[in-house]
């Protein structure tokens, strides 16, 4: 079932002589357990395609639809109870709070949405895999850039959302972890029943992927 | 409320200035409004004491009973009842005789030993009231001065030897230690014609204007506007607290501004996560409340260790409801502060978080 629809997407930026195009009429669609990659080079559009099928920013043309609701006719308020019960963000950059540790970034989750996070053992589990366990009392400036990469992927996790939208989640991390990562992506995929998308220009990840598509000029095509 | 503490106990620094301002600010209220009122009380401590309600002077007084005479024609066909007194003020210099010679600046206070004020209205909080025109009474301010029972004084240049036998509670008046003696020698200090009987008639209850035609009429709420310099001193003060609140509101708006600017892309993150706006907005107030109340809890600290610790010329009075309305003034203060950064929080692109 796909818990994620484009249907002719557009998207324009500016007027006029200055108007630049980055995503013409693109369709897509993901389904529960299964992973999706996008591959693109910088500046192809690929931030701009995730934010648009998150809800982030709407598009010129087109509908998106999550769980079948069309996200152009939600409230901003419904638009954020959805981004929080449905979707785990992996953001490309600031994607932790500079002033809270690794412990009280999930403790912040936990105030906002009470119910349906992961249990205590899940996480500690989640985080034994990414490596990650010893940093709990830490800030994001006490850790290198590659594991606050993992805090922000058992960020988006925790709350056990049904769609991960990952914006160049392995930028930082080297091969063993890169593919640790793919691993827990596929497994989160499969065991969990997830729909997982990652936008990336990192082809360490292709093994992984059920679905790989190129974000190119523009067109989004569907490479298996 | 969990991410306004868990930033403060991580930016210690930062957050630390500012509270050490608004505990600045505030301690400066404070202190600005003790010593208003210190200073109002020393201006009127007497009249209180005396539960003085209304007040009647010469017509041509110009409103200062210092400078009022009364005569005993116009007193001609009144006789004063139980709730009237005589009063008769003049400023005047107390000079003690032995030991080291000290001047002080008194408001000499001339009664009638049989009328209200010197029969009931003069507590004393040591010896006794004065028996004969030799002996005075003064307030307990000089006996902190180090003046003591039996001292010999001088008022004035006059050649007469007055003892001090009594200290009175709360008498001050215009900023001065209240020296109380006989009408005639405030007769004699004035250098009064015979037909002067005294400088004011002071009631402890309210009398209207037709109670004595030929005298000018005070209820005692404008008499103490009246008094010289009062009013001024008051608005002065007023006006410094007044600025001072609204120089608090500005340095939290302008910090909590550059803070929330600061954490914008943080923001945009946890919008993008779904957290609210509104609950980003809460945190934000919640911040400047902790601040301001963390603040102005520092400032009464201060406040209280100036009052315990510190000489001071005039001193402090607390009051404590006025403080607890300044208090809370300045917390709304803070919340209206952190108005200016909820707009910006309300307008936060979440799409920034994954463009920068
Ligand atoms: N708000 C905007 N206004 C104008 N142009 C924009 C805006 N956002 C993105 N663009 C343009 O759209 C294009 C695609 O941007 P996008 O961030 O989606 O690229 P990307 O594939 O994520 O690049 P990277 O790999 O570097 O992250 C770029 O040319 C960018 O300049
Ligand atoms: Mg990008």
């Amino acid at each position: 079932m796909s818990v994620i629809k484009l249907k002719n997407i557009s998207k324009d930026f500016g007027k006029g002589i200055s108007k630049v195009q980055v995503l013409d009429n693109v369709n897509f669609t993901a389904d529960l357990g299964e992973l999706s990659l996008i591959l693109g080079p910088s500046g192809s559009g690929k931030s701009t395609f995730l934010t648009i099928a998150g809800g982030l920013q709407t598009p010129t043309t087109g509908t998106v639809t999550v769980e079948g609701e069309t996200l152009e006719k939600l409230s901003t308020k419904e638009r954020d109870q959805l981004r929080l019960n449905k979707i785990g963000f992996v953001l490309q950059s600031y994607n932790l709070l500079p002033y809270l540790t690794v412990t009280d970034q999930f403790a912040l989750v936990r105030r906002i949405k009470k119910i349906g996070n992961m249990s205590q053992e899940e996480l500690d589990n989640l985080l034994e895999e990414l490596d990650i366990s010893q940093l709990v009392n830490h800030y994001p400036d006490e850790m290198s850039g590659g594991q606050n990469q993992r805090v922000a992927i058992a960020r988006a996790l925790y709350p056990n959302p049904p769609i991960i939208l990952a914006d160049e989640p392995t930028a930082a991390l080297d091969s063993n972890r890169v593919k640790i990562v793919g691993r827990l992506f596929k497994d989160m995929a499969v065991k969990h029943h997830k729909a997982i998308v990652v936008v990336t220009h990192d082809m360490r990840l292709r093994d992984f992927a059920d679905h790989i598509y190129q974000l190119m000029d523009g067109k989004l095509t569907m490479e298996r | 409320m969990f991410l306004a503490l868990k930033e403060i106990k991580h930016e210690k620094v930062r957050y630390g200035l500012i509270i050490a301002m608004i505990v600045m600010i505030s301690y400066l209220m404070f202190i600005l409004m003790g010593m208003m009122l210190g200073l109002a009380n020393e201006n009127k401590a007497a009249l209180t004491t005396w539960s003085a309600q209304t007040v009647f002077l010469n017509k041509n007084a110009n409103d200062n009973l210092g400078q009022s005479v009364i005569t005993k024609d116009q007193l001609a066909d009144h006789s004063l009842n139980k709730h009237e007194a005589l009063v008769g003020q003049t400023a005047t210099v107390m000079t003690r005789s032995k030991k080291k010679a000290h001047k002080e600046s008194v408001q000499f206070i001339g009664l009638d030993a049989g009328q209200y004020i010197a029969k009931d209205n003069m507590p004393l909080v040591a010896g006794r009231h004065a028996k004969n025109k030799h002996e005075l009474v003064a307030d307990e301010s000089l006996k902190v001065k180090g003046y003591q029972l039996g001292d010999k004084v001088k008022l004035n240049s006059t050649a007469e030897n007055y003892r001090l036998v009594g200290f009175a509670k709360d008498s001050q008046l215009n900023v001065a230690p209240v020296v109380y003696g006989r009408l005639s020698t405030w007769r004699e200090l004035r250098g009064a014609a015979p037909q002067v009987v005294a400088s004011g008639i002071i009631s402890n209850q309210r009398e209207g204007a037709s109670r004595f035609k030929e005298l000018a009429h005070y209820p005692i709420a404008k008499f103490i506007q009246k008094l010289p310099g009062y009013a001024a001193e008051n608005s002065t003060f007023m006006f410094m607290i007044g600025f001072l609140m609204v120089i608090s509101l500005v340095i939290i708006a302008v910090f909590l501004y550059i803070l929330t600017m600061q954490k914008m892309p943080n923001y945009a993150v946890l919008r993008a996560q779904g957290i609210s706006a509104r609950h980003l907005i809460g945190a934000t107030i919640d911040q400047a409340v902790i601040l301001t109340i963390t603040g102005i809890c520092g400032g009464l600290v201060l406040t209280l260790l100036t009052a315990w610790l510190m000489p001071m010329t005039v001193p402090l009075v607390l009051e404590w409801p006025l403080i607890g309305l300044i208090s809370i003034i300045l917390i709304l203060l803070g919340g209206i502060g952190a108005l200016l950064p909820v707009r910006m929080i309300m307008k936060v692109d979440p799409v920034r978080a994954l463009n920068s």
